[in-house]
């Protein structure tokens, strides 16, 4: 499933030290800890392993093994900015061949999933490895509606999960990844998380995808969506805009093949899908004229048509959906209105659009699929937000 | 008046003097005043004139000055990546965004401080010509200050009115509250009648009653805030808090991953 950037030149894949394996454990309780370390030690007897933890130190005899303490930050659900500048010196300092980072809750994942984003590491070929989790239907949401596409659509890769929390890294991809990351730690920016996907595809690295099986994905200490929504979709959005010259060229990411989830049971979706349908059209009567200042006439009398169905026949049409992300994201970039108000503005449509994938997975719609089918709009409707970026005023009411 | 009297006492001498020879005088003495009033009126315009050139002169001359710095300023930040080098700065957790580019902002008030410079300079000026040469008590100098005073305060409040009452309106909404809207227009109306009130005491107009006006309003707002929310959607409010409360509590719920998704919660990360 290597996913290659198309401005890649053949000698990308660099020589490197023959040294262990750098892992990142963030802290967790002993037993995971060393099922971890015995799960890595099994596949790689002959290499050595380098563990940094918070904790540092282990009861572990294994001669290969080695435990340093990593520099701790504070816990966050996802990798951020500290994490990657940790790993990126302690990288330096012990001159590892690859390094493995591993996020919170990290021992649900399977061995299988474990050993294989592992190996990816350690393969010369690879600069990013990066895990694809079979996650239940209606988990991950955010990722399948706005992180997947936007990613997809602008930087030519596949990668399902472009904020994955267990990622392997190649030296100098560590290395650039340490480097943005100095600026945000400099800055005490250390909780910011930083895009490694989009970074790696505008340095032109090569980015594997690897199935890495069921995971319990940590969720935000802060369960408030109104508050986790938009530092996500900005720290997305800021990403984007600082490597504009990089993806208004056109590009196009290679087909992937996936597996599919399974469907919801629809008595379960009723009373969900009423509640936030009830939100968006409370939205829609209030916040009409925010959303005019953002969204054109066109997607404006769709909110209005989508504001008058009701109950399971409601359905967010994927052009719509797409469109409705990129004018957010134009009026992010022009500052059309304060950024924190104007991400705020989103909520609703992004419940709008759950209340639609919910709604499609009860009809046994294969939600994969649902998730493609919007995905390639994203990639259809690619050249309106290049139109729009390169002149915002044209398309103005 | 002596110069009438005495052509009436010479009418009475001599009778066979013509009737309008006292017309002529009363025109004559109009014409003198009114020569005089004209007199007075340029003698202090061409006191005042001095005045009035060097306040357009001033502000000729600051708002020139202004443009050059303004232009110097961007050029300059342009070449360093003022506006690269601030976005890195502050990162995305930030929640202040202004609209315009850092350097268009510090063009901008470059260019508007050195304005407004030259209006305090040119009225200073004026100010000074206009007492010396008039003699007249008033000065325009602190009524002027005091009135752009009361401008900035008008365009501040109205620009913080209009910002909380579109934070409420967006909060309130994805709380999912129906009186969102009147929410809105009340923090937005308390807002303007505070800064309405303040602009009227720093022109100094209306005194006590402007004090007292405005403690009425101001109060009257918050208290027909206060019944709506505390009577009149009292089942609303503890409905939403209620949601809000049982969301908090289901959100931070980490499943066994692989589980069905029948009878799953919904989880956005």
């Amino acid at each position: 499933m290597a996913t290659t950037n198309p401005m890649i030149d053949a000698s990308s894949a660099a020589l490197r030290p023959s040294s262990s394996l750098l892992v990142l454990l963030p802290s967790a309780q002993q037993a995971q800890i060393e099922s971890i370390v015995a799960a890595l030690a099994a596949s790689f007897p002959n290499d050595g392993l380098l563990i940094a933890t918070p904790e540092g130190t282990s009861a572990d005899s294994n001669a290969n093994i080695q435990f340093v303490e990593l520099p701790g930050g504070k816990p966050s659900w996802t990798l951020t900015a500290v994490e990657f500048a940790s790993a990126h010196q302690v990288a330096q300092k012990y001159s590892t061949r690859a390094i493995l980072v591993l996020g919170p809750e990290a021992a649900s994942l399977s061995t299988t999933g474990l050993t294989s984003l592992a190996h990816a590491a350690m393969n010369d070929s690879t600069d990013l490895a990066v895990p694809c989790y079979d996650l239940p239907a209606r988990a991950g949401l955010v990722n399948s509606s706005i992180l997947y596409p936007l990613s997809r659509a602008l930087f030519a890769n596949r990668a399902r999960f472009p904020l994955a929390v267990d990622l392997g890294l190649s030296v100098r991809m560590a290395e650039r990844l340490g480097v943005a990351a100095q600026r945000f730690v400099a800055l005490h920016q250390s909780d910011v998380p930083l895009w490694v996907v989009n970074e790696a595809m505008v340095a032109g690295m090569r980015v594997e995808e690897v199935d890495a099986g069921p995971r319990a994905l940590p969720q935000p200490a802060d369960p408030d969506l109104n508050t986790v929504l938009p530092f996500v979709t900005g720290s997305l959005f800021s990403d984007i805009e600082a490597k504009a010259a990089f993806w208004q060229r056109a590009r196009v990411s290679p087909p992937v093949h996936r597996g599919s989830a399974p469907g919801a049971m629809a008595a379960d979706a009723a009373g969900e899908v009423a509640s936030m349908l009830e939100g968006f059209r409370l939205a829609y009567n209030n916040l009409r004229e925010i959303w005019g200042l953002v969204l054109p006439p066109n997607t404006m009398l769709g909110l209005k048509r989508l504001s008058l169905i009701d109950g399971a026949a409601f359905r967010m049409p994927e052009t719509l959906w797409a469109r409705i992300v990129f004018d957010f994201l134009i009026a992010y970039r022009t500052r059309t209105m304060n950024r924190g108000h104007l991400l705020g503005a989103l909520i609703p449509l992004y419940l709008a659009w759950v209340a639609s994938h919910v709604n499609a997975i009860a009809a046994g719609e294969d939600p994969e699929r649902h998730i493609e089918l919007h995905a390639a709009a994203f990639e259809t409707e690619k050249p309106y937000l290049v139109a729009r970026w390169r002149w915002p005023d044209r398309f103005n009411p | 008046m002596f110069n009438v009297l005495a052509i009436m006492i010479l009418g009475q001498t001599e009778p066979n003097q013509p009737v309008y020879a006292d017309n002529a005088s009363i025109l004559h003495h109009m014409s003198d005043a009114l020569h005089q009033s004209l007199y007075r009126v340029l003698s202090l315009l061409i006191a005042v004139l001095p005045g009035l050139l060097a306040f357009f002169v001033a502000l000729a001359v600051f708002t020139l000055v202004g443009m050059a710095i303004s232009a110097a300023l961007r050029h300059g930040l342009t070449w360093v990546k003022f506006d690269e080098r601030l976005t890195h700065y502050r990162g995305s957790g930030v929640d202040w965004t202004p609209t315009n580019s850092p350097t268009a902002i510090v063009a901008r008030v470059s260019f508007w401080g050195c304005v407004l410079l030259g209006l305090v300079i040119g009225v200073s000026a004026f100010d000074a010509s206009y007492a010396t040469a008039a003699s007249l008590p008033i000065s325009l100098l602190p009524y002027l200050t005091h009135a752009v005073g009361a401008i900035l305060l008008l365009i501040a409040g109205t620009l913080i009115a209009r910002f909380l009452a579109r934070s409420v309106l967006i909060g309130a909404v994805n709380a999912q509250l129906q009186y969102a809207r009147f929410l809105s227009l009340g923090v937005k109306w308390l807002v303007l009648v505070l800064t309405a009130a303040m602009v009227l005491d720093h022109l100094e107009i209306g005194g006590v009653v402007v004090e007292l006006a405005f403690g009425i309003l101001f109060g009257g707002i918050v208290l027909t805030l206060s019944l709506a929310i505390g009577l009149g959607s009292r089942d609303l409010v503890s409905r939403s808090l209620e949601s809000h409360v049982e969301r908090s509590e289901r959100a931070p719920e980490i499943r066994p991953p692989g589980t069905s998704a029948a009878g799953e919660a919904l989880r956005h990360f």
